[in-house]
């Protein structure tokens, strides 16, 4: 179809993956069986068996595919990767159309499959036709870009391409930082790896198969909050591959009731121990009440807490004992390489524009967490819709904070003056993982005192939530375009931290 | 048009044939989304056994030529040619020999190569494991009311705790409403103790506290550390109320008395505190502790509350503002003075806690001697002569 680009020329061969020990080469090789033995529904069909005329008694497949001739694996893998982009970079109203061979065009909703031998889209029914009548036997799902073969009348999962697909969909791009790595340590390192690794296997015991990392943490009296906070960071695939990779040494710290060798202990117990019971947190515990952060000092009680306070408490004490030794300071560009700013900082950029003459100040501070307001809006739309519950989308609430801009007094150095200024907040540089907290408590002023109540507007969340909207560069119409920056800033959703209950109950925590 | 909205792929959603064309073109679209959906939970499921099943059949494949070859060495490929039913091994490589998912039926673990279990060994969808199986310890996680993933079950302390109990089973698992399998077990625990439990029922661990070294219930732990480590507790809330009412009056010092017998100065907070210590203390029993060990753990105690009476205190100079340490400074003399009553006096904010919660508790165990605690209890509470009854209680118990 036109919508196609030519298949870009490119000098260099294309790689099939090398040989791992576990995993074949290919994902599906010869067959000499008549394949009509090997029938199974495959899930696109849902239960109808498809006949199939009889074929060769010898089939090609992936495997003949990919090792027939460098030019074959080329040209194939180089298709692959520009189906790949049509299917994920381009509107998806390209792949969805197809034309019957009679000419017909639909636009589907379900998947088509593009064939990878040449440039047809074909719906499921007309994918047999053409098979039949060109000897084309591989296709790829419009919808997922997955592989399907029609000898094996499955979809196969090819080691080699199916790592393509997956950093299409992860990154938006084919190349990885890894492979870089990998190519460095060709031929003449490798030996050097293997002997390395040959080492790492004759002095370290795997993990068992049973320790996943979920287990519970027992509640030692109203730490629940902590519980929640501490089960978020044991399933943050970050702090984790930092303290199981030796990040932390609980062995050679010195530093004595250290929260951060306390982590360590722990991250080992849940992630080397057979155990499935609860874990009992006493060294974070007592860490925690030892520790004299002033700033936090009220946390330190036996009630309930609130889980975000804790979070930044752990955030800012483990960043003490990790990196620079400097205190995080709220409000400014303070940042280091430790892992807790690796992981959770981020940068905010608020914008100032001077109503009467202009001009423009930056201000960027570092965050640890995205707080949103919930207040005003769960008033508007309550407002709006006086029946029933007032539901919000969390995407409502950054539009809120980060794309409305808002007006303040501030004194302008130009007009050396009060004026009235427009603020814009964006984000400059988006954290790892981001926290995002909802202001879900405000003081009302009553009558008599002041007591603090709980905004029960109900806030859905995704599962995944594209943050490119905003951000600074988002913002500014040069970002807009690229598919890989608008891939970079999708995050998935990691865990919840909900609190339940009225004020100053228990809070309970989803994992995804 | 007509054409197009009838083929909807799933076939679960129809328009009566006397619809509408736009009826019929929604019920279409929400039929191949619907479609859409389960097409791609099945295409998941279907990526990971598949790849899985491939590479039980390398794994094995590997296996047999590497026993075929019996080479000394680990990693060097053994070049022979080795074939199975799924996967054929030449050279290095492993080729697979048709599909997977029919050639090849169990799953065999990536890491330690033994044999995954395929189904859960109890709730639902369980079934048998064969015993002569040796399986991978990564199983197939358990989907039961009352019981966790890994089939462990929980039982709260004691019955008619309300909130705390709840509390308990939700964090446990959170999906099931864990009602079924409470009340029978809970009998059992509380009249047998420990041996009657199953042995997937999961009980109260103890930690060590790490200043004063000792085995602390984990339900307790944070009270305890927020007494031996913070200034927490009855004399932290005490002072903060302090702080709050003072507003910025100084030098009243006996307003934040360390040691319990000169406590409770206003009737106010004192109502206030048996209620609170009620909720505390339900931490503190097990239902299957009796009153005997208490008793023995009472002298300990005494020395380690003298040693962090004055410990406590210290922090908090640094901690606070100045007024703090003038106020901590005039209460330095009451410290000093515990020692000397030392049996009578300092095990009572232990004691008491013990006592003033006893007749609260509807445990059977409380029960029993309910009335002779309570008015001990109150006695403790209300006069001087709470040390002689505190002491003359745990045996009563």
């Amino acid at each position: 179809m036109a919508a196609r680009p030519a298949t870009p020329a490119s000098p260099k061969n294309v790689k099939v993956n090398s040989p791992v020990p576990g995993t074949p080469l290919f994902g599906c090789g010869q067959s000499c069986i008549p394949h009509p033995a090997s029938r199974i529904p495959h899930p696109a069909s849902m239960g109808h068996t498809v006949v199939y005329p009889p074929t060769d008694s010898c089939v090609e497949h992936v495997q003949l595919l990919l090792s027939t001739n460098q030019e074959t694996t080329n040209s194939s893998i180089q298709y692959y990767k520009m189906l790949l982009r049509v299917i994920f970079d381009k509107d998806p109203i390209i792949a969805q159309t197809s034309k019957t061979l009679e000419g017909l065009i639909t636009t589907s909703l379900t998947a088509n499959f593009l064939c990878l031998q040449c440039s047809a889209i074909l719906s499921e029914e007309e994918r047999l036709k053409h098979g039949a009548k060109k000897n084309h036997r591989f296709y790829v799902d419009s919808r997922s870009g997955s592989l399907f073969c029609q000898f094996c009348e499955d979809f196969v999962w090819d080691p080699t391409l199916e790592d393509l697909r997956i950093r299409k969909m992860g990154t938006g791009s084919f190349s990885s930082r890894k492979r870089k790595h990998e190519d460095m340590f060709s031929d003449s390192v490798k030996d050097g790896m293997k002997e390395e690794q040959r080492y790492i296997i004759a002095n370290t015991t795997a993990a068992s198969c049973r320790a996943d990392g979920l287990r519970g943490i027992y509640n030692a009296g109203a730490t629940c909050y902590q519980n929640v906070v501490l089960q978020s960071f044991l399933h943050n695939p970050l702090l984790r591959n930092f303290y199981l990779g030796d990040g932390h040494q609980s062995g050679d710290c010195q530093v004595s009731h250290c929260l951060s060798c306390a982590m360590d202990d722990m991250f080992q117990d849940f992630y080397a121990l057979e155990n499935t019971n609860g874990y009992t947190a006493a060294n974070i515990l007592s860490g925690f009440w030892i520790s004299e952060k002033k700033a936090f000092e009220n946390l330190v009680t036996t009630k309930e807490q609130d889980a975000h306070e804790f979070f930044q408490f752990l955030a800012e004490e483990l960043h003490e004992r990790n990196g620079d030794g400097k205190k995080p300071e709220t409000g400014s560009e303070h940042s280091c390489n430790c892992i807790v700013h690796q992981t959770f900082y981020g940068k905010l950029q608020n914008q100032t524009t001077c109503q009467s003459c202009g001009g423009v100040t930056n201000a960027v501070e570092s965050f640890l967490d995205l707080s949103l307001g919930l207040e005003n809006l769960a008033r508007k739309k309550g407002k709006k819709e006086p029946k029933g519950e007032p539901s919000l989308m969390l995407q409502d609430c950054l539009d809120e904070e980060y794309i409305k801009s808002d007006k303040c007094e501030y004194r302008c150095r130009n007009c050396s003056s009060s004026q009235l200024a427009r603020r814009d907040h964006s984000i400059k540089l988006l954290p790892n993982v981001l926290s995002i907290q909802l202001k879900r408590f405000e003081f009302k002023q009553g009558s008599r005192d002041r007591a603090a109540s709980k905004i029960r507007t109900k806030v859905q969340f995704p599962m995944q939530l594209n943050m490119l909207p905003y951000t600074t560069r988002g913002q500014s119409d040069n970002g807009r375009g690229s598919q890989e920056l608008n891939r970079s800033c999708v995050y998935d959703l990691l865990s919840v931290v909900e609190h339940v209950g009225e004020i100053d109950t228990a809070a309970t925590k989803y994992n995804n | 048009m007509a054409s197009s909205v009838n083929i909807s792929k799933a076939g679960v959603i129809n328009a009566p044939d006397d619809a509408g064309s736009m009826d019929q073109l929604t019920h279409a679209v929400l039929d191949d989304l619907l479609y859409n959906i389960v097409h791609d939970l099945l295409i998941k499921v279907h990526r990971e056994e598949k790849i899985a099943r491939a590479a039980t059949a390398a794994i094995r494949v590997e296996k047999l030529a590497s026993d075929a070859s019996d080479s000394s060495t680990p990693d060097a490929r053994p070049d022979v040619k080795v074939e199975t039913d799924a996967a054929v091994y030449d050279e290095g490589k492993v080729m697979l020999k048709g599909n997977p998912l029919v050639t090849t039926q169990d799953i065999v673990c990536p890491r330690c190569h033994l044999p995954r279990l395929l189904y859960p060994t109890d709730g639902k969808g369980a079934r048998k494991p064969d015993p002569s199986i040796i399986y991978c310890k990564k199983r197939p996680y358990i989907d039961k009311p009352g019981y966790d993933i890994y089939g462990q079950t929980w039982v709260a302390q004691g019955p008619g705790r309300g909130k705390k109990k709840k509390d308990m089973e939700k964090k446990i698992d959170p999906n099931t409403p864990a009602d079924s399998p409470t009340p029978a077990s809970e009998g059992g625990i509380l009249g047998g103790g420990a041996a009657s439990r199953p042995p997937n029922m999961l009980s109260f661990p103890s930690a060590t506290c790490s200043k004063c070294k000792r085995c602390i219930l984990v339900t307790r732990l944070n009270n305890h550390m927020g007494s031996c480590i913070g200034n927490s507790g009855r004399n932290a809330s005490r002072a903060a109320a302090q702080k709050i009412s003072n507003g910025n009056s100084n030098g009243n010092g006996d307003g934040t008395p360390p040691s319990s017998q000169k406590g409770t100065p206003l009737p106010g907070s004192r109502a206030a505190s048996p209620k609170k210590r009620d909720g505390d203390d339900m931490d503190e029993d097990d239902g299957t502790d009796n009153d005997a060990p208490k008793k023995k753990k009472l002298k300990p105690m005494v020395a380690s509350i003298n040693v962090n009476k004055k410990l406590v205190v210290k922090p908090k100079v640094g901690a606070g503002t100045k007024r703090d340490k003038k106020n901590d400074d005039d209460d330095g003399p009451t410290v000093e003075v515990a020692p000397k009553k030392k049996i009578t006096k300092v095990p009572s904010p232990a004691k008491k806690l013990k006592l003033g919660v006893k007749p609260l508790m509807s445990s059977p165990l409380a029960k029993s001697n309910g009335k002779a605690t309570v008015a001990s209890g109150h006695a403790g509470d209300d006069a001087g002569s709470e040390s002689s009854g505190t002491l003359s209680s745990p045996p009563a118990a």
